[in-house]
Formats: C-alpha cells, structure tokens, sequence
C-alpha cells in the first residue's frame, strides 16, 4: 500500500462484514478513518483499537441532517474527506405481492437515499479540494437480477446508474466515482442481520421459495474473501485512474460476461422493431 | 370470442400513455387509465363506452387498489399493465435536496411498485398478462450528464423487472421493460422535466445538458411517440415478447456503446476481479 500517502476515508455501515474489514486494514495501514454505524458502542466495540485516527460516528444515513454532521466532524476531524465509500445496505427478497410499501421503503432508506445523502455532503468538500474518490458498493444484483431478490435488485441497480452518471459529473473537479459489484463473499450478508425477507410469505412463489433456499444454504460458503475484497477495495482508492464498474468475484464476473451475452443477443434479434420507430 | 384485451396504463393524460388510450380503444380494447387530474384526462381522451378513466395518486397503496379493483369490476378481467407514468429530473446529486430525489423515485419506482402488487393478484388468478414497466435508456446507460437521480430510478425500474420476468413466469405472466431513447412527447417541457431548486453554477456539464435538454432537443427528437405506442402494443401480442425492448434507433446505438464500455472495462479490470476468491 502507499504508505507515505494518508487519505481521509469515510466508510458507511462499518460494524460488520466488508465495512468491518476496511476499517481495520486502513486503520492497520495508518491512514484516518470515519466510520458509521447505527450503533456506536457496536462499532468500537467491533473495530477494537481506539487510535486518534479512527472516528466512530453513529449516524442514520437516512437522515439527510445525520449524515451532513457525520461529514462535517470528519472534515473537522482530519482536515479533508478524501475517499467516501458507500458500504451500508442489507438484502431484501420476495416478490413485491408479498412486501408491503413500507418495507420496501425502508430497504431504499438505506441503499439508496443513504447513498446519495452522503454524497450530497461528501460533494461540497471534495469539490473544494479539487480532489476525492467515490466508492459506491452495489452487487453483481446491481447488474443482472436475480430470481426472488426484485427489490434489492432495484435498490442495487439504481446505485450503477447514479455512479455512471456521477462519474461524468464530478470528473472536472478531479473526482472519481466508482460502482463496486461484489458476488457473494463471506461475510453475514445471507443471515437474518442482514437479510429481510417477507413477513407473509405467499405459498404460490414456489420459484422464489427455492431460489432463497438455494442463497441460504450458500451462507459460509460463499466463494468470495472480505479481506481480499476490501484490499482490492482500499487499492481502488489510490488508483489515479479507476474504473468506473469493478465487479469482484470470479461469480459476479462470470455473471456479468453471461448478461451482457444474453442483452446482446435480444438487441441483435429485435434490431428491425427497435429502429422502426424513428420519424 | 373476443380477442380484445382490457389494459391498465399510468399516467396517461399526454404523451406515450394517452397515445396508447388512443390507440387502443381504436382497436377496440378495453382501457382503464391513470392521472392525476381525472379532469385532464377526461379533455385529453374523451369519452368512450370502454374506457374508463381513473383519478389516482400512484403513491398512494390505496388509491392504486381501489383503482385496479375498479378496472376488473368493469371489464371483468385485466390483461396487460403498463406503468407508464414518470418524470424526468435534471440535477446533479450535490444540486438536489433528499426530498427532491425522494420526490422521483415515489413516481418512477415507488408508484409503479403499487401497481404491480395490487395487479399480480388479478394476474395470478388469471394464469396470464403482461407488464410492461416503461424505463428510459437512461435506465441502461447513465451517459446523461446531471440525470443521475432520474437514471438511478430508470435503473431500478430495469433491474426490478428482470428479476419480476423470472419470478412470474411460472404464472403465465410476461413482462417486459420499455427503453425508449428520445421521444417527441413533452417529456422536456418545463411543465415535464424538474430542476433543482438550487442550481450550483460549477456543475458546467449539467448546466449545458440542461440548456441541450430544454432548447435544443425538446422538440428535435428522432422518434415518432405514435410509432413508439403502436410497436409496444405489437409486442403485447407476441407470444415470445422480450426482456428488454429499446425504442428508437438512438437508444439502440447507445445501448451498443454502453456494452463495449463495460466490455472493455471488465476485460481491462479482469485479473482483479477474480483475485478475490478464497
């Protein structure tokens, strides 16, 4: 790592899992680190060392206010925001018969409107700086959707088109923006922690039904290191020139390849409807 | 016995859902259509024995039920949805306060989420239908300086529907996800697309892609909104209907550059994305 460079990062969703694993390695490699939580004692209870340049917040990403006081003590803190990466985000499966409204609100509360309050505020500091890199953790869902998991494929998919925007955007000033889409790692993404599933299930979702058996029987299996990821991650952020998409994961890359086969595919054969509807 | 099939469309008092309302009942199909304003849709579609025009606030879970129970209650069945109703948003996401983009996302995904839960029970029942969910091109590529609010809800609409097409199959039902790329409709008027209420003068790109949007473009787009309607309506009859429809040779050609992007870019970042493996 480039040790003698010290950046400023703000990591949301750091008690746990991927989070979790880029506090403690940038914290290891020197560099200053804020990190959310919604709660505080579990995050610096989960992240163990109390240095100067580690700064717990406990913040809801939901509220625009919480999150623009989070950014504020951090440039207070250690003087800049260099790396903001949006990390907070649970799973959310089932069809849309069986959420209600409110819950699949609530799943966008937190991948979605979080995502984009803590760039609302991480914006005005890194555009004065000239400098600063966005990291915004989608999934490879956030590309091609999966069986039984429609809402969090929107929630995920919403985050790539926001990043692809953002990263035109934001390019005068200096800054980078960047969609991570993950496969499956191991973390506790596929326990209840970190997984809403619906409270009244409906029996005749039997494709849905099988498709979540098959995700939970992957949990403690799944291909993917954390440690590996978040490396790859915190490189990513010193990159002077990054990409704008980075799918992680032999799986997601995989998955990624067989989209764009199969997308390419339809265009070809609808080519002649597609273009008959020009003036 | 009739082949004419009864049809619910949002967002139907201009543009593609009032041409589909024209349309179809031309053809002799049954329309059940949102707005708003019942009034404005009432003097944009006119009256008709088998149309029946509906007032509902799409963000409103109630006012969408009692609307779709509305529909079956008349024409005693409902064949094929299609979430129409939306708005363009141009701001970037320093320039748009939460309840700006909040305010996006409960039409272009929210409302549209209302509909499908309270349809899909009709459709099961059924064991067939159709939706189709109107995205944008900019629910493919997010090559449109200052959209990024509107394409992140354009993208949702996508993904959601990719996952729904798999999860209803099993029912008899298709769906389909509509990428139209520039339309002459009033999508770009200034009564259709929303601005940030602070502009911040720095953002010169989205500046220039609002004054592009607004002067040059609105008015200058290359596809035909009655051609748009009447493909749609055609591949509501196929029995093999697609995935993903783009509209308009422009949404074709950037679909086309988006996937050589992301090509490139996952070849380039290759080594890296499978070095994270156990």
């Amino acid at each position: 790592m480039q040790d003698n460079i010290i950046k400023t990062w703000f990591i949301t969703g750091a008690s746990k899992g991927l989070g979790l694993a880029l506090v403690k390695q940038l914290l290891a490699a020197g560099q200053n680190v804020a990190a959310t939580s919604r709660n505080i004692n579990e995050l610096t209870k989960a992240v163990g060392t109390a240095t100067k340049n580690f700064l717990p917040l406990q913040v809801n990403l939901a509220d625009d206010t919480s999150v623009k006081q989070a950014i504020e003590q951090t440039n207070t803190t250690f003087g800049s925001v260099d790396v903001l990466i949006n990390n907070a985000g649970y799973g959310i499966g089932g069809s849309f018969e069986e959420l209600t409204d409110a819950e699949i609100r609530t799943a966008f509360d937190v991948n979605v409107f979080g995502t984009i309050n803590t760039i609302r505020h991480a914006l005005p500091y890194m555009r004065q700086q000239q400098s600063g890199h966005i990291i915004n953790i989608s999934s490879i869902a956030g590309f091609s959707a999966a069986t039984g998991w429609a809402p969090y494929a929107a929630t995920k998919f919403a985050i790539t088109g926001l990043t692809e925007v953002l990263a035109d955007d934001v390019k005068s000033f200096g800054i980078k923006a960047t969609v991570v889409a993950p496969g499956a790692f191991r973390t506790s993404f596929l326990t209840d922690d970190s997984l809403a599933l619906p409270q009244t299930p409906i029996a005749a979702y039997a494709d849905i039904r099988v498709s979540h058996e098959r995700y939970l029987t992957m949990n403690g299996q799944q291909a993917g290191d954390p440690e590996k990821a978040a490396a790859v991650m915190i490189e990513t952020g010193f990159n002077p020139n990054p990409p704008v998409h980075l799918f992680l994961g032999s799986d997601a890359y995989k998955r990624a390849v067989l989209k764009i086969e199969s997308l390419t595919k339809e265009i070809e054969s609808l080519k002649e409807l597609t273009t008959s509807t020009d003036y | 016995m009739s082949t004419n099939k009864t049809w619910f469309i949002t967002g139907a008092s201009k543009g593609f859902g009032l041409l589909f309302v024209q349309q179809l009942l031309a053809k002799g199909d049954y329309v059940a259509a949102t707005s708003r304003r019942i009034a404005d849709l009432e003097t944009a579609a006119g009256t008709h024995p088998n149309f029946l025009p509906l007032e509902v606030d799409l963000t409103n879970e109630h006012s969408v039920a009692s609307a779709i129970n509305a529909t079956v209650d008349k024409f005693g069945k409902l064949d094929v949805v299609v979430n129409n109703a939306g708005y363009g948003l141009l701001g970037t996401l320093e320039e748009l306060s939460d309840a700006e983009s909040r305010g996006n996302f409960e039409v272009n995904v929210f409302g549209l989420l209302n509909v499908i839960r309270h349809a899909m029970p009709h459709l099961r029942k059924q064991g067939s239908g159709h939706i189709f969910n109107i995205s944008s091109i900019g629910g493919f590529t997010g090559n449109f300086p200052g959209f990024g609010i509107y394409c992140a809800t354009k993208f949702a609409v996508a993904g959601l529907s990719e996952s729904l097409a798999a999860e209803v199959k099993e029912f008899g039902i298709n769906v389909t996800i509509v990428l139209p790329g520039y339309f002459r409709t009033s999508f770009l008027e200034a009564g259709s697309l929303a601005v940030p209420k602070n502009t911040i003068e720095a953002y010169k790109s989205t500046r220039e892609s609002q004054e592009a949007h607004q002067k040059q473009i609105n008015g200058n787009q290359a596809g035909d909104p009655e051609k748009g309607v009447a493909e749609i309506i055609k591949v509501a009859d196929a029995p093999n209907p697609p995935l993903y429809l783009f509209l308009g040779s422009d949404a074709v050609s950037m679909a086309h550059t988006k996937i050589a992007a992301v090509d490139t870019e996952i070849a380039e970042w290759r080594s890296i994305s499978v070095s994270t493996d156990f």
